[in-house]
């Protein structure tokens, strides 16, 4: 009985400690959050007084739109490739920099400045490489390979995915590098008398102890690239056609520049269930995955 | 019950929120304001030793120190007005100050203005001609007063009134049509075409000599939606003024009228005779290969003009309609920076003095006209930058055959209509929906096709 | 302890002649690091070729002589030494608040006892998903009624608010290694609860608020959208946001603004240059829960 008062108090203090957070983010997030929801269900255009109220016609509309459906689509395979490709790369890099190489720290660096340039500025040199510059080594070398990535609807995804890896493979790399310096030695000296070659090492050992940086490294790829927008602004503005159009992108198409606040809401609104969604599911199965390791 | 009681706490921490969150942010404004503060200084011309001021409108321009917000969507040619603006401004006011916000009209500009219909328009707003009729009928914009519009040509004025009031001040125009390498046009021996067939026979030569056609640049998707304007201009407008009133009216489509099915079908004819990397292609690297002659039109504004110059100032080139069905195309002239004011502004002397600066400073007019390579809107105002096309634009102008693109913009509003569709054209032309489906996607978007 | 005996392995590596593995990987990285290195050298010359050597001559070919003209115009463009300290004091400000903010929250959620502390931390962690630019006219509507634009705390306040998501899902992670058995001998010493964080739990955290500050100094540092919206007036402007609007006014003339890149990136480069030991022991103890 005692100890359950104590608790009740302490639970005070602890809620204290926590509103003046929860407050700000109610205020700087939640708050524009329910705005939005607000305006997802009426057809304000986002310049008159006057908001009408439409109810939930806006989102029966969005399951109609082929554009947005498509957008969807766009914005997931963006995700998958990133994920996948990021995580791979940024490991296997970092196990290259971790193996006893001279000068680890010169490539460290150079791997790392790019995520110091803007995604937007990314975006526009990138477009640049693609149609004038790489295009001059198939001069030089007298080679026939198609560099023109962002100018067809089937190679822009990969020629996206590039940009967007040449920018933060090196960020990521630089957390798994660190889980990989912070793994005991005994740990693979222990494998190593198991009789595990590399390969069994890598998985069975290097693989879980990084559990903890996975975890960060996927879930930040993940979230990151659903919300893909300034990295299109400058490239390929969503083309050809819609072939790169982004979610987000569509969402800022609509409800700026189309007029339609409301509608674009309803967007916003599907777009942060869906997220919240992805990433529930995501820590869920990697923090047990971390457990069971 | 539990949720009850939930949300009970929730509440309450959203109000205890609020409050503590505005005391917590001010505390951090109040610590970082003082560091920052030295960077801000020395920015306003604080020279008030003013020249004599001859005409000065009202009593505004005795001496009291005003800054005005001013907010400019901006083509890609027109960065760098802003300062000369500024330099004229300070000589003959030098107690205003204009604190510029520059943004691509393309992109940031109406973005920015929604957020400032939110907390109040800058004073003064300038955009392009279109603007007027989104916004003024929102009632934001501010009247102008003749004084500075009798400096304008009248042509300027029309679609900028509405009521009988007029909103915005005209700058400046382009023209559109198809530019063309005359020296390339004199060699083969072509000549203007005026029609379509004339137009197929030299996209059939350049093709037997080995050369492209047309230069173009379609990762712009704006490019696409500004050709795609042009010809709508000639094959719709042209006979059906207002089509894009009949359009809403349901009593045309996209889908059943020929003429729009043809300046749709125009954008292919040029992808099938451009180079093969024009998705890949932006506009400068374009207009750079137009003046290095690997191609012999290209489908553009006066925009290109400066990039023109700017790479070879010897290219020569002229400029001429792209030829519609009938054969009787206009060449399509746009008014194209507008200057607005605020409804709501608290300086309007001040900002009638920048009006005064801008409709009375002819030097500085010829200044921004020659920068920007366009023609003026201002009475007795002349660029004197060389532009070989304005042969060709003076003649179209005495034959009366020029068009203002307002008439088609107005109609079909750029952003969430021209722009979408334009999208879909491209879908179009990488062969990822059909024409068809292009057609009746622009028929769908018939709720977004006007600013009101 | 084995933390250190492997970095002593692994420098003693260094000294080694090499294995065919390590010729071979040393080989595929330094490919790798000049592939990379590439884009930067594109940027690199064209900042310094005029706009017709742009056009005319391959984009590969260095310039005929450095143009430096692009440089001052876009260090006059940029207003450097303004928008850069504004940049420095808005992220150095708020990642400092961010840190304190998120331990004590993160802590409080993490010792607190009931359903409202677990829901609690799910309402922080939605933040992380928000898309911002999705709802920028809301974000702006609310910070203009609280008469948070175009100031220096708005932008600070505004920070807070959406890194604060992050930090308390990065921050929870750690304290739940801070040992309990601490934090309770520490409260029958009689500290209060908000003494025993300070006291007790405040240091361990050490490493992870370097975590956080670094990552969020990151995500600070290259913002665009909030910094658009909420501080457009000019003394105020950050970085990003003068690039972006030179780079948008300017794509046309894009020497100047390829000389901006690498004005606006040349600083910060530095700085983790300089830093980068301390940078990087920062992210590792994050990545790997102290």
């Amino acid at each position: 009985m005692k100890k359950r008062t104590m608790q009740d108090k302490m639970n005070r203090q602890y809620l204290l400690l926590i509103l003046p957070g929860m407050a700000i983010f109610t205020v700087g997030v939640i708050l524009p959050l329910l705005l939005a929801f607000r305006y997802s269900v009426t057809s304000w255009d986002g310049m008159s007084v006057e908001k009408q109220f439409v109810g939930i016609s806006n989102y029966i509309n969005l399951w109609k739109d082929a554009n947005f459906r498509q957008a969807w689509w766009f914005t997931i395979k963006f995700t998958i490739a990133n994920t996948i490709v990021q995580n791979v790369f940024a490991l296997l890099f970092a196990v290259a920099l971790d193996s006893g190489i001279k000068a680890q720290k010169v490539y460290r660096t150079i791997l790392f400045i790019p995520c110091l340039v803007s995604a937007v500025i990314v975006g526009f040199v990138w477009l640049k490489l693609y149609s004038n510059v790489l295009p001059e080594l198939n001069e030089i070398f007298g080679t026939n390979i198609n560099f023109l990535l962002f100018g067809d609807g089937k190679t822009v995804l990969s020629g996206l995915v590039i940009a967007n890896n040449w920018q933060w493979i090196g960020y990521w790399m630089l957390i798994y590098l660190a889980g990989l310096q912070s793994v005991p030695s005994d740990l693979y000296e222990a494998a190593k008398v198991d009789g595990a070659n590399a390969v069994q090492r890598f998985f069975n050992v290097t693989i879980p102890m990084l559990a903890p940086a996975i975890t960060i490294c996927v879930v930040g790829i993940t979230t990151g690239s659903l919300k893909v927008y300034d990295l299109l602004v400058s490239s390929t503005g969503g083309g050809p056609g819609r072939a790169s159009t982004s979610v987000i992108q569509m969402i800022y198409a609509t409800a700026i520049s189309g007029r339609q606040y409301g509608y674009g809401s309803a967007m916003s609104v599907t777009l942060v269930f869906i997220l919240l969604l992805v990433a529930m599911i995501q820590v869920k199965g990697l923090k047990s995955k971390e457990v069971q390791s | 019950m539990k949720k009850k009681l939930l949300s009970a706490i929730l509440c309450s921490a959203m109000i205890a929120g609020t409050l503590a969150g505005c005391g917590g942010s001010s505390d951090g404004g109040a610590a970082q304001a003082p560091a920052a503060e030295p960077a801000t200084e020395g920015e306003a011309p604080a020279d008030e030793t003013a020249e004599a001021q001859e005409e000065a409108p009202a009593a505004s321009a005795d001496g009291e120190e005003v800054t005005l917000t001013v907010l400019a969507g901006q083509s890609t040619t027109d960065a760098g007005i802003e300062d000369m603006i500024d330099e004229a401004l300070a000589a003959k006011y030098p107690n205003i100050t204009l604190e510029w916000e520059c943004t691509g009209w393309d992109g940031e500009f109406h973005p920015k203005m929604q957020q400032y219909m939110q907390s109040g328009l800058p004073d003064i707003i300038i955009g392009k001609a279109q603007d007027v009729n989104t916004y003024a009928s929102q009632g934001l914009l501010g009247e102008i007063d003749a004084t500075y519009l009798d400096r304008g040509l009248d042509a300027a004025r029309e679609n900028v009134t509405i009521d009988g009031k007029t909103y915005g001040l005209v700058y400046n125009a382009l023209y559109q049509g198809v530019y063309y390498n005359k020296t390339m046009f004199a060699e083969n021996g072509w000549s203007v075409p005026a029609t379509q067939d004339e137009l197929q026979a030299i996209i059939d030569d350049c093709k037997a000599k080995g050369i492209t056609p047309f230069a173009s640049h379609m990762v712009d998707t704006w490019s696409i939606g500004n050709v795609t304007m042009q010809f709508m201009m000639n094959d719709v407008f042209n006979n059906t003024p207002d089509w894009g009133d009949k359009f809403r009216a349901g009593e045309v489509t996209f889908a059943d009228d020929k003429a729009a099915q043809t300046a749709y079908s125009y954008n292919k004819l040029i992808f099938d005779n451009t180079y093969p990397e024009t998705f890949s292609t932006e506009q400068t690297d374009c207009d750079a290969r137009m003046v290095l002659g690997e191609a012999a039109m290209k489908v553009s504004g006066s925009w290109s003009i400066q990039n023109f110059l700017d790479i070879d100032e010897n290219f020569d080139f002229g400029i001429f309609p792209f030829p519609n069905q009938t054969g009787d195309s206009k060449l399509i002239f746009e008014p194209n920076i507008a200057i607005m004011t605020s409804a709501e502004t608290e300086h309007q002397d001040a900002v009638n003095c920048v009006l005064d600066v801008l409709s009375g400073d002819k030097d500085l007019a010829v200044e921004i006209l020659d920068f920007t390579k366009t023609a003026s809107m201002l009475k007795d105002v002349v660029p004197t930058f060389t532009n070989p096309s304005q042969v060709d634009i003076d003649e179209y102008a005495s034959k009366g055959m020029i068009v203002d693109v307002t008439l088609g913009n107005n109609q079909l509003v750029w952003g969430g209509f021209q722009e979408e569709n334009a999208s879909d054209i491209a879908a179009y032309l990488q062969g990822d929906i059909s024409f068809e489906e292009c057609l009746s996607a622009s028929d769908a978007r018939v709720g977004s096709s006007s600013a009101q | 302890m084995a933390i250190l005996k492997r970095a002593k392995m692994a420098e003693e590596m260094n000294q080694k002649p090499y294995t065919k593995s390590t010729l071979a990987v040393q080989v595929v990285m330094t490919v790798v690091a000049l592939l990379f290195l590439f884009p930067l050298f594109v940027i690199l010359n064209y900042s310094f070729k005029t706009k017709k050597e742009l056009y005319l001559t391959s984009p590969l070919k260095l310039p005929d002589s450095l143009q430096w003209a692009n440089y001052e115009a876009a260090l006059k463009k940029l207003n450097l030494t303004t928008t850069f300290t504004n940049t420095f004091i808005y992220t150095a400000i708020s990642v400092l608040i961010l840190a304190l903010l998120c331990g004590i929250t993160a802590w409080a959620i993490s010792r607190g006892k009931g359903k409202f502390f677990q829901f609690s931390f799910v309402y922080f962690v939605i933040g992380i998903l928000i898309p911002f630019q999705a709802l920028f006219l809301p974000i702006y509507t609310i910070g203009y009624k609280m008469h948070l634009t175009n100031t220096r705390y708005g932008i600070v306040f505004m920070y807070i608010a959406t890194g604060i998501s992050f930090g308390v899902f990065l921050m929870n992670s750690f304290v739940s290694t801070v040992p309990l058995e601490l934090e309770e001998a520490a409260r029958i010493d009689g500290c209060s609860v908000v003494k025993t964080y300070f006291i007790i739990v405040f240091p361990l955290l050490k490493p992870a608020f370097a975590t956080l500050i670094i990552m969020q100094s990151f995500q600070i540092w290259n913002d665009y959208l909030l910094a658009s919206l909420y501080v457009s007036k000019k003394g105020l402007k950050t970085l990003t946001v003068a690039i972006q609007s030179l780079f948008s006014a300017q794509a046309s003339d894009y020497t100047t603004a390829m000389a901006a890149i690498v004005v606006s990136v040349l600083p910060i480069s530095i700085l983790f240059l300089s830093l980068q030991k301390y940078f990087i022991k920062g992210m590792t103890v994050g990545a790997v829960k102290g």
